[in-house]
């Protein structure tokens, strides 16, 4: 957690296991820690815990057993929706950059690796 | 679990609670804040049983605390200044408290000990400030409360310390579905452990969310146009500022509408933050002649 983060916490706690989950640090059917262990070792509220792990799971990257506890899901759907996620975000990039008068040409060859700044 | 209709008090003719409703439903994590003065201990004092209201009901689990002495062997209090004998020693207290409370568990405190690193043979007069407001909330700890009351509750206590309380508190929310209500002007830190915060003012309850709600209907906007022109209408504007092209508004509505609705105007930039509840507690009494008041010398 970070506190200088002014993202309500729920979705920093989101992120921070999105991230954990897309880059296979927790892998698929692995346990997630529960409710109770997160806000003991976090300190903050278990229903804020909650409400990331609903969303987590709304989301597809995780799956909640009755009784079990949640597990990391198949990453097949996540994956789809994160680049949906990101793509719009490139869409942002790429509507700034050209209000600042870039060109299409400019803004390919930055993604696609080459020099930019000629 | 914890409701409060109506309730007036006041102190020779002073009115110090005016008409105050507030609910508190059980397993949450209640934060009430306010401006000094504004009657969150005199409030707190009620829930706890010792002031008895003017006119009004408080009422946990729906019996009236003043009067019920059963609905007070499950709520425990730590006041803003930690009360005990005069030459009691940590232990001295706890068997105090062992013998008020039914729910009482020695065997709790002693596995909570490692937690404090307190010498339970020491004299509370001697040990310091927050070691005193350790040792209160190892004996709340161990009575094993379904409501716990906490008026100021980490002033003078050590980053440390704060995280162990919290940590300890909240798997008992976890687990046992435990009520806090807890007052302070830490706003960052009843950010991290509230799901409900309540805004108190003069006595009256001005607000009363869900912290997620709070956060969602509340968003700071930083914007800029290439000329001057109006803002689309019917936007809830709550605070403007201006700074040459650059516009900071405060809004009501969820971030995600408001930026459609603002992007379509074709801003040059167009930034959305989400508040930190500081910034809502000072936006939403800013309307209430509670402005921070610019005064240069």
């Amino acid at each position: 957690m970070n506190y200088r983060d002014s993202r309500p916490i729920y979705e920093q706690v989101k992120e921070g296991f999105r991230q954990l989950i897309l880059t296979g640090a927790l892998a698929v059917d692995e346990k997630m820690p529960s409710v109770r262990e997160l806000a003991a070792s976090l300190a903050i509220n278990p229903n804020t815990i909650q409400r990331a792990y609903r969303e987590l799971e709304a989301e597809g990257y995780i799956c909640s057993v009755p009784g079990r506890g949640s597990f990391v899901m198949e990453r097949s759907s996540p994956a789809a929706a994160r680049k949906a996620e990101l793509l719009e975000k490139l869409w942002e990039i790429g509507r700034e950059l050209r209000v600042l008068g870039t060109s299409e040409d400019e803004m390919l060859q930055t993604l696609r690796g080459g020099e930019s700044h000629d | 679990m914890i409701e409060v209709k109506g309730l007036f008090k006041s102190f020779d003719d002073f009115p110090v609670l005016d008409g105050l409703d507030l609910h508190v439903k059980k397993g949450a994590v209640y934060g009430l804040v306010g401006p000094n003065g504004a009657g969150k201990s005199t409030l707190i004092r009620h829930l706890a049983g010792i002031y008895r209201q003017d006119r009004g009901e408080v009422l946990i689990d729906g019996r009236p605390v003043y009067d019920d002495p059963t609905v007070k062997t499950r709520v425990a209090y730590i006041p803003d200044e930690i009360f005990f004998f005069n030459q009691a020693t940590v232990q001295d207290m706890m068997k105090f408290y062992r013998d008020l409370y039914l729910s009482f568990s020695e065997e709790r405190f002693a596995r909570l000990a490692p937690a404090f690193d307190l010498d339970p043979k020491r004299l509370m007069r001697k040990l310091s400030k927050g070691q005193q407001k350790q040792a209160a909330f190892w004996l709340l700890m161990s009575i094993c409360p379904d409501v716990v009351l906490l008026d100021e509750p980490v002033d003078g206590l050590d980053p440390v310390m704060r995280r162990q309380i919290w940590s300890l508190l909240l798997q008992d929310v976890a687990e046992r579905g435990t009520t806090v209500l807890v007052s302070s002007h830490n706003l960052r830190e009843l950010e991290d452990v509230c799901d409900h915060v309540g805004i108190l003012h003069k006595g009256k309850l001005l607000l009363e969310r869900s912290l997620s709600e709070l956060q969602d209907n509340i968003v700071k906007i930083q914007l800029a146009y290439p000329e001057e022109r109006e803002l689309p209408e019917g936007l809830e504007l709550l605070h403007r500022s201006d700074s040459g092209r650059v516009l900071q508004l405060i809004l009501r509505g969820s971030a995600e509408e408001l930026n459609k609705r603002l992007a379509a105007t074709n801003p040059l930039f167009l930034d959305v933050v989400p508040l930190s509840l500081e910034e809502i507690f000072i936006y939403e009494l800013g309307g209430v002649d509670h402005e921070v008041k610019d005064i240069l010398f």
